[in-house]
């Protein structure tokens, strides 16, 4: 059955400011702020990677900044050995990392639940070793260096600004994608399977099938992050592309909500601020940074979305009570 | 050669063991794997360091005080990171212990300061069997290994607390219900957990270097084991960490020592694959 679900006005309008002012942000901001929101925006594509696998497919994977380094490398080395340009370089990270992500999952989706979170963090380590000793295709621990900047139609982005912009449009781009998904066949299924996937299995759902679209999914998503940071920073170094990057990945869509997009750009702001903000405090920030996470968690298991929209409910309740009152 | 990295793997595969031995703890009790395990292994090396090297004590009464130290950091750590959030998701339980893992590590370079530190080992020195020379460390580590077992064997399956924390692992509202203070059977249960993972820290600490990133490269390591091993079983839990030790050793001299890591979890992935259930299998099959 088909339910139409109705907007929230309040939700919907709170998306829609938030997108322009940030779009609005390098208009005023400093060059710095602006390069920390084109990082912020990367490590968002990579939090909706893990919405689309443990929001949606509720399967918990530590591999996904391996991913992002797959797409990374893929980027540079389409950038640098191959005369492909930008839009080559883009479109082959994420159709490649997609394509990995798709043959990985096919082969770690027999393992359930916790196995497979497991089998994902053994195969962090397996490509974060791989980059760090494959000197052919990473540079190996050296690394790879000078990366041109984005550009298409002769056009480039050599500022912090115009740079700004392309990764703002592949947000923008990702997340209608991911809420189309989420109203798609395809996405119910993956929901079926992360409430009960022997029901989901005996309703016609292919659970393997459907676990390894959904990797593939979050490897597309972790793919385009990985061109974007290519082209971003110019520079790529096997110790970005670590087990603890995916830890965070985890811990930013923990804190925001696993329910909606909405929950992974909550904690991507939420942790972007608070390991900016404590950043004047130095050797405590960390620190300040693990209590709050605690904290946070023993306050709000379900991450900030998910109390606001109990309290969202709960103000509702309230109204219609009054309301019924009063007739 | 063959010998030595024989003995060296038997030794470092025991410690994982161990640590491995403490996750398993907590998961048949609580049901949740704990990320923080391998910074319970740092710290316990920290404060035996601080007994051993600033307080002057000789190197065995510094491990037992470490290991008193760190059962009173796993109470704390039950009652910061797991029970208040008993009612809620597995999921946000496994964050809050990566956040209690970034407050301990950081919490220690803060503390002890972010330059690798060494303390005294159990006996200093060597001895050369059949042309091998094996350092009296990698024997001790291996005998207190043994004895920590029987120890934890005898508590276990010989004493009242015992029978309160097994109690407590098979059903946690039955235990309730026949008067087992639940609360202080799973906080003896972290207590225990890191204490034996507190001595592994500083057995260990002579060989690798004490450093806070230590706990983050024994951590998964333990994890391996433990997979390998098969899940919940402690028996299975030591087998996987010998076997782990002697893949690391014995691929770090003969095949690539680049490739060290990534060797192990080559076999991670073997044993996934072709034995998904590890060596030791659970007896209970999924239930809808």
């Amino acid at each position: 059955m088909l339910q139409k679900k109705r907007i929230h006005p309040l939700p919907a309008a709170g998306a829609a400011v938030f997108a322009l002012a940030l779009a609005a942000a390098p208009g005023f901001a400093s060059v710095y702020t602006v390069h920390v929101l084109s990082v912020a925006m990367i490590s968002y594509l990579c939090v909706l990677s893990v919405y689309v696998l443990l929001g949606l497919c509720g399967q918990n994977s530590f591999a996904q900044a391996g991913l992002w380094g797959v797409g990374a490398y893929l980027a540079g080395n389409v950038l640098l050995k191959t005369p492909g340009g930008s839009a080559a370089a883009f479109l082959a990270a994420v159709g490649g990392t997609a394509l990995v992500a798709f043959l990985l999952g096919f082969a770690f989706f027999r393992l359930r639940q916790y196995y497979f979170t497991f089998a994902s963090i053994g195969l962090m380590t397996i490509l974060n070793g791989i980059f760090m000793n494959w000197e052919a295709f990473s540079g190996g621990a050296v690394g790879m260096k000078g990366i041109p900047a984005f550009s298409l139609f002769g056009w480039t982005a050599s500022t912090e600004q115009s740079k700004f912009y392309v990764i703002f449009a592949v947000c923008l781009a990702a997340t209608a994608l991911i809420l189309l998904l989420f109203r798609s066949a395809l996405g119910r299924s993956f929901m079926a399977i992360r409430d009960n996937e022997m029901t989901a299995d005996s309703m016609g759902i292919n659970s393997l099938l459907t676990k390894s679209i959904a990797f593939a999914i979050s490897g597309a998503l972790c793919g385009a992050a990985g061109a974007l940071y290519a082209s971003l920073s110019g520079y790529l170094s096997y110790q970005s592309f670590t087990y603890n990057q995916s830890t965070i990945y985890l811990i930013m869509i923990m804190i925001g909500g696993t329910m909606s997009p909405v929950g992974a750009i909550i904690g991507t702001c939420v942790i972007t601020l608070l390991q900016e903000g404590f950043r004047s405090l130095q050797d405590y920030m960390q620190l300040i940074y693990g209590l709050g996470v605690i904290i946070l968690m023993i306050f709000q298991p379900e991450g900030i979305l998910g109390g606001g929209r109990a309290l969202y409910e709960r103000l509702a309740k309230r109204r219609e009570k009054t309301e019924a009152g009063s007739v | 050669m063959v010998i030595q990295l024989l003995v060296s793997g038997i030794a470092v595969g025991i410690v994982y063991g161990l640590i491995a031995m403490g996750m398993v703890l907590i998961f048949r009790t609580v049901g949740i794997m704990n990320f923080a395990q391998g910074d319970f292994l740092m710290f316990g090396g920290y404060f035996a360091y601080t007994f051993n090297q600033v307080l002057g004590l000789p190197i065995v009464p510094a491990l037992i005080l470490a290991s008193l130290c760190m059962g009173a950091i796993g109470i704390l750590f039950m009652r910061t990171s797991y029970w208040a959030l008993r009612g809620a998701q597995a999921k946000a339980i496994i964050v809050s212990a990566m956040g209690a893992s970034i407050v301990l590590k950081e919490g220690a370079r803060l503390l002890w300061g972010s330059i690798p530190l060494s303390l005294d080992k159990v006996k200093e020195g060597s001895v050369t069997i059949a042309g091998a020379t094996i350092q009296w460390q990698y024997a001790a580590i291996i005998a207190i290994a043994f004895l920590l077992m029987l120890l934890v064997y005898v508590l276990l399956e010989k004493t009242f607390i015992g029978y309160i924390m097994q109690a407590t692992a098979q059903d946690q509202y039955m235990s309730s219900l026949s008067g087992i203070p639940v609360v202080v059977s799973i906080g003896m249960t972290f207590a225990l957990s890191a204490a034996i993972t507190g001595i592994c820290g500083g057995l260990l600490a002579p060989i690798f270097f004490l450093s806070n990133t230590m706990g983050a490269t024994a951590g998964p390591k333990a994890f391996a084991a433990i997979v390998i091993g098969g899940f919940g079983s402690v028996p299975g839990a030591i087998i996987g960490g010998l076997i782990v030790g002697l893949v690391e050793q014995f691929g770090g001299a003969y095949i690539s020592s680049t490739y060290q890591l990534v060797l192990i979890y080559v076999v991670l992935i073997i044993f996934l694959m072709f034995r998904p259930k590890g060596l030791f299998q659970e007896k209970i099959q999924e239930k809808a």
